[in-house]
């Protein structure tokens, strides 16, 4: 036990020592969070103004294309948008009534592709003449992207003004128009048998992505970590001393305890800056437009601690495999790789997970060995599974660890210590039976 | 003084290769024993086998049981043949974790280790990493954390391996202070000269098996005083030549002849006083080195030849 203890220590001591673990603990969170907000950032507050000529056939839609800013949204309602203009666009109107729309679009369209960035257009939207009377009439829109998506919000500018415009004349009051064309709007509620409401809606794939990869990167990192140890003393040599001291089991417990402490370590400080940053209103959310903190339950957290332990025990023990029976770092990062890209599949199907939380497949990969952990803990996050999966997957992920230490003990006995060629599966097949 | 260690008819087979084919010897309390063998002999498997490394094919390894229960383990202290050190870690901490897997408390280690240190001159080296030592000075660390939990048996593997000659004395003389201290000291090398100023018995392993056992005095004299040792002046070249003459090592101006048997000593100096000033001429029992080439060195030379 004193042994096992000296081993926990050592390589407790030693991983949190290292620059690795530091930058790992308190640069990952604001990585991730970074990964998932700049996109949301980029389509709020969009990337600098775009710049687009509206040329209009018709003469009567200066309304809608008037650099008039829409009026600044409600409380509580910070997210509709009704334009739908998702960056922000310079408007430059043009009244080409009874012209050659082609022809006097000539000289913007040059404007579309010039060099002189100052004078250059993003976009040059054309209405033609008839679009007004015409229901099948198109409308042009020019860009150098092939996805623009100005072009969207324009278009609905377009068409509601045109709307309008016809219903206008057929004699309805312009103000009982604006109601009967409004649109409506949708408040994503998501619902839980505990009648607990959250809100829900596409934010919640973000956070799933995010949340799952902070629950299994660290088993990744770390087990290879304690792959390339198990291989460091192989080749130092160091494995001699420690097997003659102690038996292999008491020296992979405390080898996978200590690594299992430092996952521990690190997910305590993260869970303890996401309370500060919660505490503070979340600054980093608060910047992507969006309070991530509103789309979790409690348990989540709860969840998270249960379902890391077991993902990373059973990963762990995988990569302790790959160590023992390498004798190289090389050799052993070619061996494991086809097994963690097996390990990954449940991320790999993530969204098909967090939007169908309770199908078969995700129902059948939560309760999975070694890919039950991960797949679990989607499910709890975005959804509300039945306890009954939850306790089942933990109790099988708890049978996987206990087989995979098993197996891992008895290769671990011969594999440390044979510095040959990397055995074959029928001579691992043997070693678990002799030893 | 009775007995510590029992080795009897141990094997182990690595696929095709048969590395140890049934060893049996004994390690006497309180002796230096050496255990000598050309690499590849067998004797690094022999020593994982008695460290627990790995469990023999067949056979057994005794141990005499311990006065107050403390594991086998516990009980010996091991230098592997090749570095066997955490390169990154501090020579203190490393000692400390080395101890504290032999069983010890670190509180009570931490004053040996000092002492340790300063006896091999390491104490400026105490918080440095493994891996800016030198390669003797490495060697020194590894001993350090063999001694550190005062182990009965120690098992030597090589000690001397990229020693330098100061530092070579440096451990002999350990080595021999604590066979007066009372401790068993199991030794392997393949350096004859080192053994034979060292052991007092020997076990000699070939291919696996043990082909001599006995005190230093005991194999020497088995072979009888059929060796010559001639110092002399001139041109000895024509001595390899000479009818009675088996084997000869000639260096410089000293020749090492071993003789055929019922060789009479006289003629070869009659021969030699006519060309040669000889300044010394002794009849003796052959040395260490001397046996180990009778015993297995032509063996493996047409051995080797054949492959």
């Amino acid at each position: 036990m004193n042994k096992t203890w000296a081993v926990f220590k050592r390589e407790y001591l030693q991983a949190v020592k290292k620059k690795m673990f530091i930058i790992m603990t308190f640069l990952m969170p604001f990585f991730m969070v970074l990964l998932f907000a700049l996109p949301t950032m980029m389509m709020t507050k969009g990337m600098g103004v775009r710049k687009v000529v509206v040329l209009d056939g018709t003469g009567q839609l200066a309304a809608a294309f008037s650099n008039v800013p829409p009026p600044a949204p409600a409380e509580g309602e910070r997210d509709r948008r009704p334009e739908g203009l998702p960056q922000k666009v310079d408007l430059q109107y043009v009244n080409a009534k009874g012209q050659d729309l082609e022809a006097g679009a000539k000289p913007y369209l040059d404007r579309l592709t010039q060099t002189d960035t100052d004078n250059r257009l993003d976009g040059v939207l054309l209405v033609p003449a008839d679009a007004l009377a015409n229901s099948d009439a198109h409308l042009k829109y020019y860009s150098r992207s092939a996805t623009d998506l100005t072009q969207e919000g324009l278009a609905r500018r377009a068409s509601r003004s045109a709307q309008h415009y016809r219903l206008a004349a057929r004699g309805l009051d312009p103000k009982e128009i604006d109601k009967l064309i409004a649109d409506f709007d949708v408040d994503a509620v998501q619902l839980s048998k505990s009648g607990e409401e959250k809100k829900g809606g596409a934010e919640n794939l973000l956070v799933g992505f995010m949340l799952t990869g902070l629950l299994i990167l660290p088993s990744f990192i770390y087990g290879l970590e304690i792959m390339r140890g198990i291989v460091q003393e192989k080749t130092d040599r160091v494995v001699e001393v420690l097997v003659s001291s102690m038996s292999p089991s008491q020296l992979l417990v405390g080898k996978i305890l200590g690594i299992a402490a430092v996952g521990l370590t690190q997910i305590s400080v993260w869970m303890l800056m996401a309370a500060v940053v919660g505490g503070v209103q979340g600054t980093i959310a608060a910047m992507a437009g969006d309070n991530f903190l509103q789309l979790l339950r409690p348990m989540i957290f709860v969840y998270f601690m249960v379902f890391f332990l077991l993902a990373y025990l059973t990963y762990v023990c995988i990569y302790a495999i790959g160590g023992a029976i390498c004798n190289t770092e090389k050799e052993a990062q070619q061996l494991i790789g086809p097994f963690s890209m097996i390990m990954m599949l449940p991320w790999f199907l993530m969204v098909g997970i967090i939007t169908n939380p309770d199908s078969a497949l995700s129902v059948g990969f939560s309760l999975a060995p070694v890919w039950g952990p991960m797949t679990m803990y989607v499910r709890t996050l975005v959804a509300e599974p039945p306890l009954w999966h939850i306790a089942l997957s933990i109790a099988i992920s708890i049978a996987t660890i206990a087989a995979f230490f098993w197996i891992t003990a008895k290769i671990f006995r011969i594999g440390i210590l044979s510095y040959g060629k990397r055995p074959t599966l029928p001579e691992l097949w043997r070693w678990l039976k002799v030893a | 003084m009775g007995e510590i260690l029992a080795v009897r008819d141990v094997r182990k087979t690595f696929g095709e290769v048969r590395a140890v084919d049934g060893v049996s010897f004994t390690v006497r309390r309180g002796t230096i024993t050496g255990l000598l063998g050309r690499n590849g002999a067998g004797k690094t498997t022999t020593i994982r086998m008695i460290t627990g490394i790995f469990m023999p094919d067949s056979g057994d390894i005794r141990w005499l049981a311990s006065s107050d229960g403390t594991s086998f383990r516990d009980r010996i202290g091991y230098l592997p043949e090749e570095r066997g050190l955490y390169k990154q870690m501090k020579i203190v901490d490393l000692l400390l974790f080395l101890a504290e897997i032999k069983g010890q408390k670190p509180a009570g280690v931490r004053k040996r280790i000092d002492h340790w240190l300063d006896r091999f001159e390491l104490t400026d080296k105490r918080d440095a990493k493994v891996e800016e030592l030198s390669k003797g000075n490495q060697q020194k660390v590894q001993l350090i954390g063999t001694l550190l939990h005062d182990p009965e048996l120690i098992i030597l593997d090589e000690p001397q391996s990229g020693l330098d000659p100061v530092n070579m004395v440096l451990v002999r003389n350990l080595l021999r202070e604590l066979r007066q201290e009372g401790k068993t000291i199991l030794l392997s090398t393949h350096m004859m000269g080192e053994a034979e100023k060292m052991a007092d018995e020997i076990i000699l392993i070939h291919r696996g098996q043990v082909v001599l056992e006995g005190t230093i005095d005991e194999v020497r004299g088995s072979f009888g005083k059929n060796t010559l040792h001639i110092d002399f002046d001139g041109d000895g070249a024509f001595l390899r030549d000479l009818p009675q003459v088996k084997r000869a090592a000639i260096v410089n101006n000293a020749a090492e002849l071993s003789l055929i048997d019922g060789a009479d000593p006289q003629e070869i100096l009659q021969a030699s006083m006519s060309r040669l000033r000889i300044r010394r001429f002794e009849l003796a029992s052959p040395s260490l080195e001397e046996i180990f080439i009778e015993k297995v060195g032509t063996e493996t030379l047409s051995h080797e030849v054949a492959r």
